[in-house]
């Protein structure tokens, strides 16, 4: 039972440590929550053991800098549209291609 | 550099894929007019994103404008749809999508049809011309190989004399008496998508009102769906509400996908008829 749910904690904090650094990275949040349940089970459950902590703390440790890097992200990453260049010049392209092609159809109304 | 997930890539892909069909389908004929919703000078933009229980990530800007073209013989409207992905997923999966379609001013009825458009590296270009007195369609296809050629394929398709292209179809339904149509009322039209017309229907749900960025507005909602295909199912998933006013503005679009839902918002609407 321990080592499923560490390993369950392990496997959600490495998956909130990926969707943090993609733009994805608003989901990261359910993963990391869950990986913090997870975590916060297994150290109740090895509560008075011996063993060694080493993997809860790493798991608490990705979690930490997955939640930390998608609140950053979250809060000051702007959402603006990229380099529209190219697609304002196929527009202006485009136009000018469908005049010629118009001016051999019969239009009606 | 992201490693790119390729459900993720399909997603997005199908995901843009639902953008334009849903933001394009809608009721044919609850009574057809003139034009009397389009002005000549229009630009409505929209923010498309994907939410996952309330998480909401906001994927690409979505703009619909038109504009007046002159040709040798006469006046026509240029009615254009543009996708550009935002910045953060440019190096991702990078979408930048134009569509177009010219109509007559009066009756939006289309003339040309042109789509190009590029989504994470993949291009293609679809173009009709609709000639109404023999009803078929001169169909371009052109797509981009891997090694950086190109193939073209011309085709003359047989067309219903009500079909119409994905574009002018949008910009038709909200030049439709919705007024007059019952909660309950559907109908069924004909759209031509990728050399393949589809029967697509619509059915007026009822009306609510919603807080958009534009203000609160009392809409006509209405659920889309396209026979014989999987992507809009017809079980009321996927839903698109228009202004109860005289412009008929699309304000917001929901549909399903396999995991979470895809959003289309508005953000600005100017140059507006009324």
């Amino acid at each position: 039972m321990k080592k499923v749910v560490i390993l369950l904690a392990f496997i959600s904090a490495i998956v909130a440590v990926i969707l943090a650094v993609t733009p994805l990275s608003k989901l990261a949040y359910i993963p990391g929550i869950c990986s913090l349940i997870f975590g916060i089970l297994g150290l109740y459950l090895s509560k008075g053991e011996k063993s060694s902590k080493r993997t809860l703390q790493l798991v608490f440790l990705m979690t930490i800098i997955a939640l930390g890097l998608t609140t950053y992200k979250a809060i000051f990453n702007t959402v603006e549209v990229g380099d529209t260049q190219e697609l304002q010049d196929k527009e202006a392209e485009s136009e000018e291609a469908a005049i010629d092609e118009l001016n051999d159809l019969d239009i009606e109304d | 550099m992201y490693v790119p997930n390729t459900s993720l890539l399909f997603n997005l892909s199908s995901f843009m894929k639902y953008i334009f069909l849903l933001s394009f389908l809608c009721i044919t004929s609850f009574i057809s007019a003139q034009n009397t919703a389009i002005g000549s000078n229009e630009q409505l933009t929209f923010s498309a994103s994907y939410n996952m229980s309330g998480l909401l990530t906001e994927l690409a800007e979505v703009k619909m404008e038109t504009s007046e073209v002159k040709t040798a013989k006469s006046t026509l409207l240029r009615l254009k749809c543009t996708a550009a992905t935002y910045s953060k997923w440019d190096n991702f999966f990078k979408i930048r999508d134009l569509y177009e379609s010219y109509v007559s001013p009066k009756y939006l009825t289309p003339y040309l049809y042109k789509r190009d458009i590029n989504e994470g590296g993949y291009e293609k270009f679809m173009q009709y011309k609709f000639k109404r007195k023999t009803s078929n369609a001169e169909s371009i296809k052109r797509k981009k190989r891997r090694d950086g050629t190109t193939w073209e394929e011309k085709k003359t398709l047989k067309i219903n004399s009500d079909t119409r292209d994905i574009i002018s179809t949008m910009y038709h339904i909200r030049n439709l008496d919705i007024a007059k149509a019952n909660p309950g009322d559907s109908q069924t039209f004909k759209v031509l998508f990728d050399n393949t017309e589809f029967s697509v229907n619509v059915k007026f749900l009822k009306k609510e009102t919603l807080a958009t960025q534009i203000g609160s507005k009392e809409c006509y909602k209405l659920a889309i769906s396209v026979n014989n295909s999987a992507i809009l199912k017809g079980n009321n998933d996927n839903l698109l509400w228009l202004t109860a006013d005289a412009n008929k503005i699309p304000v917001y679009a929901k549909f399903k996908i396999p995991v979470g839902n895809g959003e289309l918002k508005i953000k600005s609407a100017t140059g507006l008829k009324h």
